[in-house]
């Protein structure tokens, strides 16, 4: 009986495993500045699959995770920095 | 070419350049005019609970209560003038009556007006809180806006509007309807009537128009006509920041006092500083930063002289008096 409760389980863990989205790192500079932070993150929250935004303003950087399947560009991320005013420095990526 | 003569060259160039520093530091760095001011108390800290806040990004003062935009708690809360909680209002979204992310505030004719830097709207409450309307819409079109920062109300119930985004102040009337703008739509520019991210508008008892001129670092003012009438801020006001009297790294907001006199939150120098209606450096008050942001973010003055300032940092507002 225990065998097939445990199955199931396994099966939703692995799912939810490989459910599992990215975590995108974003430097930048200026983040001292509130109506600089929220036009990062107003923007950041309009692209379809981004599901938290913690903005690190001591670190100077964003930090965005998203949905899996899907991804933020370099070219992306340039266009909407310089939308919102600022200089784009890198990224960088691990999953969730 | 002989050392001495080569030192007496070099001493020259020097003593000249330090004429000209001297001569720069008379005509562009004033001394103030004005008696300073002391601070009385603060109140608040970081949280979502009464009283404390996330993010305080805007202030009005009005009748004995001071009102204050709680950005990432999407609310505004009221106090006495003590810092005596009242009340609170807003709830997160971007429903008729939400609030996204709530930045200056102004009060007229017992309405307390909302810049929504999220909603792309100007929201409107009565001073209890209740919902009565919300003005503009995203977009960069005329009354439409891209991340109002603030929002100056005229006697007659017309609406400046300053217009983060679209790099431009727009004249509204009371019902949002498009009056005129000044600053091209989307087009940054550091000459007279234009803008580079303008965060904040008051209007003057006399029908003044003052501009925080956010990244431009200085104040514009216009006449009740739409004339542009003057600006200051650094040398020849355009876009020279600096941590000197008169001149500014970022102003966020600004308030006309009482007698006439502009109070401009002077974010990245931790200060206020105080101006005559012409431009006339007054004085300078404010807290340093103890975190990794800035304190002075949002000013209002109440009818006695009394200052409020958001202490954006620390997460309180702060009461100053001017010194006896």
């Amino acid at each position: 009986m225990k065998r097939f409760l445990i199955l199931p389980l396994l099966f939703f863990w692995s799912l939810a495993a490989f459910a599992a989205g990215t975590q995108y790192t974003l430097r930048v500079d200026g983040l001292a500045c509130p109506y600089c932070a929220y036009g990062i993150e107003k923007k950041l929250k309009q692209i379809e699959g981004v599901e938290k935004i913690d903005v690190d303003l001591k670190k100077g950087i964003v930090i965005v995770d998203v949905a899996e399947g899907v991804a933020l560009t370099e070219s992306q991320m340039k266009q909407l920095f310089k939308d919102a005013g600022f200089t784009y420095r890198g990224m960088e990526k691990k999953p969730l | 070419m002989t050392r001495n003569k080569v030192l007496k060259i070099i001493g020259a160039g020097a003593a000249s350049l330090l004429a000209l520093l001297f001569i720069a530091w008379l005509a562009w760095v004033p001394f103030a005019e004005g008696p300073g001011y002391v601070f009385v108390t603060a109140w608040g800290e970081r949280g979502s609970a009464p009283g404390q806040f996330n993010d305080p990004t805007g202030i009005a003062v009005h009748d004995g209560e001071v009102f204050v935009s709680d950005a990432r708690n999407a609310r505004i809360q009221v106090f006495d003038l003590g810092g005596r909680f009242k009340r609170a209002f807003g709830t997160k979204g971007d429903d008729p009556g939400q609030l996204g992310r709530p930045m200056n505030l102004a009060i007229a004719n017992n309405e307390l007006y909302v810049a929504d830097y999220w909603n792309n709207r100007i929201v409107v409450f009565g001073l209890d809180g209740t919902f009565r309307r919300a003005i503009g819409r995203e977009g960069k079109g005329p009354g439409e806006f891209n991340a109002p920062g603030g929002v100056g109300v005229a006697s007659n119930g017309d609406l400046y509007v300053a217009d983060f985004y679209n790099q431009r102040v727009q004249h509204l009337k009371p019902d949002g309807g498009f009056v005129s703008q000044w600053g091209q739509t989307g087009k940054i520019g550091i000459w007279a009537g234009e803008f580079n991210y303008p965060t904040d508008v008051a209007v003057a008892h006399d029908g003044s128009v003052y501009v925080a001129d956010g990244y431009n670092d200085r104040v514009q003012v216009f006449g009740w006509d739409g004339k542009f009438l003057r600006k200051w801020g650094g040398p020849f006001g355009m876009n020279i920041h600096g941590p000197f009297n008169g001149w500014f790294a970022t102003v966020t907001s600004i308030a006309v006092g009482p007698d006439g006199n502009v109070f401009a939150a002077d974010f990245y120098n931790d200060r206020v500083q105080k101006f005559r209606p012409d431009g006339t450096f007054l004085t300078a008050f404010g807290t340093p930063a103890a975190g990794p942001a800035h304190t002075a973010i949002a000013v209002d003055v109440a009818d006695d002289g009394t200052v409020y300032v958001v202490n954006y940092d620390a997460n309180r507002v702060e009461k100053w008096r001017p010194r006896e």
